[in-house]
């Protein structure tokens, strides 16, 4: 009877997790789940960092290049005396600067700075004044759709025909060796992801490999039974997989007070808004304002990191496994 | 079935002073037809565990030609090898138990391998566990066992999966002459309903119990054949 008892079907969970566990490979004692998901989450921090330095570079290079770059400054001397050309009613030079700035193909915006704003550029020099004796000259500023150094060239010889003296200074030389340095840090950030990387590859091919080496008999035997190449590195991908996304996730919630740090930081080099606001402790806005001081495509690097870790894993221990099992006939 | 032409196998080459393995196996040719049974004789070092290994698919012969269950073994793929695998049952000198997985599981490993369902197996394993006597020790551990029933644990896992060739290493060493003979009764019925069986042996008095076809080796070589 007791025999009888013992032989009696189990219940279908207790087959499922008897099967799972019983084919002899025992991955919880070949593949440790606390030494590769920390070792993940440290690289996924490294990695999100490094990330966050590309998207930062990235954001500002794309900002100086449509902002700065593609701004012209013109500087008009004694601005109210009358214009050469002769018009009805008559212009002053200033007018007749703004008038021909009004009609150049691919200008996006023509402003002139008021006595205020010439005041506020002028404040380092002259300190707080507003009441210059000297006739200061007026300052223009040109947004073009991009300012190539043919158009500034163009432009300069037409206005100094409208009023000679005119100077015409491209801010985009500034801002092309600005984005040349964004796209320098740009690379920096990426390469940096590169290594990040690559060491994460090896670390987890290392653990692979002493997996392998504490499970070779019965690696053996079921291959020597049968098993095939796929599965048993199946099995050990599947493993590192689920334990690379843990240590992957974990990383991204290490990384993501860092992160809004930084782009607070970072915040008035990006933008001439004013800083994104302080999350707060109330969960549904605190997500909602985190999702704003965060950049879009940073969130969604954060939220790729624990998916790429698991899929950095799954390739790392497929190629180790299957390499090492060539090692068999 | 087996056919060898000219076998020869030698374990890898390389030493650290360059000089060659030792050859195991040379110029072996032979058949076994489906149902054959065959006595694998020969002193320690003929080469019988070598030729064992070969026909257990744990290397490929370094020369001639070898045919198992149709397939040339030479030229099979990883893939055609693993599958041939499925369809062999191993009896090893040293069982080869998992230490850590208990008598159940361990006899289970070629069904699940085969990805049979889990009722299939349970009702599989318990019947095998039934006729090798040891079924109240569905769950121990092969530490926790003696030899014979270890011994019995690795025939059991050799055979649960119904192969078309069984290899067997000095299969009744830790046997008493009761279980021996079950063995050889199993075996008959076995080839009987067309497994290929070899079993290597220095049982003289097993050899003359049940009288058969037997291939000798000495020295690497088949000097018997009959």
């Amino acid at each position: 009877m007791a025999d009888r008892d013992r032989a009696a079907r189990p219940g279908l969970f207790a087959q499922w997790h008897r099967a799972r566990r019983a084919d002899g490979l025992a991955l919880r004692r070949a593949l440790p789940d606390r030494l590769l998901p920390l070792l993940v989450a440290a690289m996924a921090v490294l990695a999100a960092l490094a990330l966050a330095g590309a998207t930062g570079a990235q954001i500002l290079s794309a900002r100086w290049s449509s902002g700065a770059a593609s701004m012209l400054t013109i500087q008009i001397p004694d601005p109210e005396a009358p214009a050469t050309a002769k018009t009805t009613p008559p212009l002053t030079r200033a007018d007749a600067v703004l008038a021909a700035l009004a009609d150049t193909p691919g200008a996006a915006r023509v402003h002139r700075l008021d006595k205020a704003e010439l005041a506020t550029l002028l404040a380092p020099w002259l300190g707080q004044q507003n009441d210059f004796a000297l006739t200061l000259p007026a300052i223009v500023e040109l947004h073009m759709q991009a300012a190539r150094p043919a158009d500034a060239d163009a432009l300069a010889r037409r206005l100094a025909a409208t009023a000679p003296g005119t100077l015409v200074e491209r801010n985009a030389e500034w801002g092309e060796r600005l984005g040349r340095l964004a796209d320098s840090l740009h690379s920096c950030a990426l390469l940096a992801v590169a290594i990040v990387v690559g060491i994460a590859v090896v670390l987890i091919a290392a653990t692979t490999r002493a997996g392998l080496a504490a499970r070779r008999l019965p690696i053996e035997l079921i291959h020597a039974m049968g098993a095939t190449d796929g599965y048993i590195a199946g099995r050990f991908a599947r493993r590192t997989a689920l334990l690379a996304f843990i240590g992957g996730l974990a990383g991204s919630v290490l990384a993501l007070p860092l992160l809004v740090l930084l782009s607070r930081v970072a915040a008035p080099f990006a933008t001439s808004a004013t800083p994104p606001p302080t999350p707060t402790a109330d969960w549904a806005t605190g997500w909602t304002t985190l999702a704003h001081t965060l950049p879009t495509p940073l969130v969604a690097t954060l939220l790729a990191l624990a998916p790429a870790a698991a899929l950095i894993g799954w390739l790392t221990t497929q190629a180790t496994v299957r390499a090492w099992l060539r090692t068999l006939p | 079935m087996i056919r060898l032409r000219d076998v020869g196998f030698r374990y890898d080459a390389g030493g650290a002073n360059g000089t060659s393995a030792p050859v195991a196996l040379r110029q072996l040719s032979f058949e076994v037809p489906q149902g054959g049974f065959r006595w694998l004789l020969g002193p320690s070092g003929a080469g019988k565990s070598s030729l064992l290994r070969l026909l257990a698919l744990g290397a490929r012969p370094t020369s001639g030609m070898l045919e198992i269950l149709g397939s040339d073994i030479g030229h099979a793929s990883r893939t055609a090898l693993a599958r041939l695998r499925r369809r062999i049952g191993v009896v090893h000198q040293d069982f080869r138990l998992l230490p850590d997985l208990p008598v159940f599981d361990n006899i289970a490993l070629p069904l699940r391998l085969q990805h049979r369902p889990e009722d299939e197996v349970h009702d599989e394993v318990h019947a095998i566990l039934d006729w090798v006597g040891l079924a109240s020790r569905a769950e121990a551990r092969p530490p926790q066992l003696s030899g014979g029933e270890q011994q019995r644990v690795a025939i059991a896992r050799a055979v649960i999966h119904r192969p078309a060739l069984v290899l067997a290493d000095e299969p009744t060493n830790a046997l008493d002459e009761y279980q021996a003979n079950r063995l050889m009764e199993l075996f008959r019925d076995l080839s009987g309903l067309g497994t290929t069986i070899l079993v290597a042996t220095h049982n003289d008095a097993l050899i003359r119990r049940y009288p058969a076809h037997e291939l000798e080796l000495a020295q690497g070589r088949l000097v018997r054949n009959g």
